[in-house]
């Protein structure tokens, strides 16, 4: 393990290089949160086809699964609001 | 321009063998991957430090290729962590990521590789329930079984490979639902390449060894959440019954990620591997090689005709494999409750497509249903909904014209992106 992200204020391992979506899978983390849609967010196509593992970091959503955790990276479940 | 870069999308086997082509022709050019190492899907490099579950031949066919790469490595530049946006009317690239740049490139070559078909089901959108191919690039790059109780199911040769790895890891599948009966064609099996059997021999041997259950001619029908639990339902000749796991890897087979990537009226646009036309690793490699020297020809202004007997091969195997596994699994599609998603991407259902009216047209489906129209750009609800739609259109209708981006990215990407013209 070389580091941790802050997912919803919880601590989460990952290994270096390893994406949000793989590191959060490995914690048993599946649901992440709710598009505007109302549709559940959570890991489908794990290669940046589908859009449905957006997760806000910062102030834009973008996909658990291409994005390389980094020490310290703090990112929450989608909250249904528009990107803003 | 004659002497800028040609665009590379997709570092993986065919994105790199067009490369490979491009450069040994004297062109330079640049690939761009979102990934954070080149390999595309067939083979996605572990994590630094993780070794690889790929097989012998697998890793001898990858160091082939990246052999070839370091040989040319003056003329091929790769850069991971970079999307694609798409292209101008001018031939101007919206590169993102590590890479970010405007880029005018000579020519653009789109190797995005496959998508993965998944037949819509009630359930289908609940966390826990992904594609068989996302837990395959989750055990190449971590060489781990995803924990609980999985289940794969849908149709195709990726399912037993799939359950397969799952029980070299220590983590066979609970059952491998396949809605083809892929064994009860031993007179077509007999015609398809050597390779392709053996592979099949050696998957079905390990599933066997972890006495995994593969039910043919079984249909995974809807899939509803209990706690945390997900709750399986299965059509099979003999009735229905339910399975409880933890995970399920759902896969209807391969097409072509071609969605969203229109042609350019200011330079030459080509599609190669399964981008192109799906027909696997071994096509990819050939059709990479060869489209890279066409490429090459047209433009420096020397075109000749290249056959291509290899992918010509995989188009016959490939169809016969199709053959192996056809199943009347389609049935299932229009007959799932009305509140079944169909578009994941804008939450629109069966019933929202019913709502449209007999025979709607794409523009009906994309105006007024919202089908098609997500983040996605319907590489998952475009097929399903078309069948739905027009049940005998022949061929599939596509629902519109391809339209940029070729994935969403943000206005500030866009306003970043420094000129490299």
């Amino acid at each position: 393990m070389t580091g941790h992200v802050v997912w919803h204020g919880r601590r989460v391992a990952f290994r270096r290089g390893e994406s949000l979506a793989s590191a959060l899978m490995a914690a048993g983390v599946h649901n992440l949160g709710q598009a505007a849609t109302g549709q559940a967010r959570g890991v489908f196509c794990g290669i940046g086809q589908c859009q449905n593992c957006l997760v806000r970091v910062g102030d834009r959503l973008t996909e658990a699964c291409l994005l390389i955790c980094e020490d310290g990276l703090i990112a929450d479940p989608d909250a249904g609001g528009r990107d803003g | 321009m004659a002497d800028a870069a040609v665009l590379i999308v997709g570092a993986g086997l065919a994105g790199l063998s067009a490369a490979i082509s491009l450069a040994k022709a004297g062109i330079s050019v640049r690939v761009v991957d979102r990934a954070p190492r080149p390999g595309g899907a067939i083979h996605r490099q572990p994590l630094p430090g993780v070794r690889s579950i790929a097989s012998p031949a697998q890793m001898r066919r990858w160091a082939g290729v990246m052999a070839q790469v370091e040989r040319h490595r003056a003329r091929i530049e790769i850069l991971c962590e970079t999307g694609f946006g798409g292209l101008d009317y001018h031939g101007v690239a919206l590169l993102t990521g590590k890479g970010v740049a405007l880029f005018h490139p000579r020519a653009l070559v789109l190797a995005t590789g496959a998508r993965e078909r998944v037949q819509p089901r009630a359930g289908w959108t609940l966390p826990g329930v992904t594609t068989a191919g996302a837990l395959q690039s989750g055990m190449k790059t971590t060489a781990e079984a995803p924990k609980g109780r999985i289940l794969l199911a849908g149709s195709g040769p990726l399912l037993l490979a799939v359950g397969a790895e799952l029980a070299r890891l220590g983590s066979p599948p609970v059952a491998v639902v396949e809605a083809g009966r892929p064994f009860s064609h031993p007179v077509t099996a007999m015609r398809l390449p050597w390779s392709y059997l053996t592979e099949a021999a050696l998957y079905l041997a390990r599933l066997r060894a972890a006495g995994v259950p593969v039910l043919t001619g079984h249909h995974l029908t809807g899939i509803t959440a209990e706690g945390q639990e997900l709750l399986a339902q299965i059509e099979g000749p003999k009735g229905s019954r339910s399975l409880r796991v933890d995970r399920i890897g759902l896969h209807d087979g391969i097409a072509p990620n071609d969605l969203g990537v229109p042609d350019c009226p200011s330079i030459p646009v080509v599609r190669l591997g399964d981008c192109r036309e799906a027909l696997g690793a071994r096509a990819a490699l050939a059709d990479g090689l060869a489209g890279g020297e066409r490429l090459a020809a047209l433009l420096l202004g020397s075109p000749p005709a290249l056959a291509t007997p290899k992918v010509d091969r995989e188009r016959v195997a490939q169809g016969d494999l199709a053959q192996i596994y056809a199943h009347d699994g389609l049935k299932y599609l229009a007959t799932q409750p009305a509140e079944t998603v169909l578009c994941r991407c804008e939450n629109r259902s069966l019933a929202d497509l019913r709502a449209l009216g007999p025979d709607p047209t794409p523009r009906q489906l994309r105006l007024d249903g919202r089908f098609a129209m997500g983040a996605c750009q319907g590489r998952f609800c475009a097929e399903w909904v078309g069948r739905l739609a027009v049940p005998d259109h022949a061929p599939l209708m596509r629902i519109g014209a391809d339209r940029w981006p070729a994935q969403p990215f943000t206005i500030a990407d866009l306003v970043d992106a420094p000129e490299d013209v």
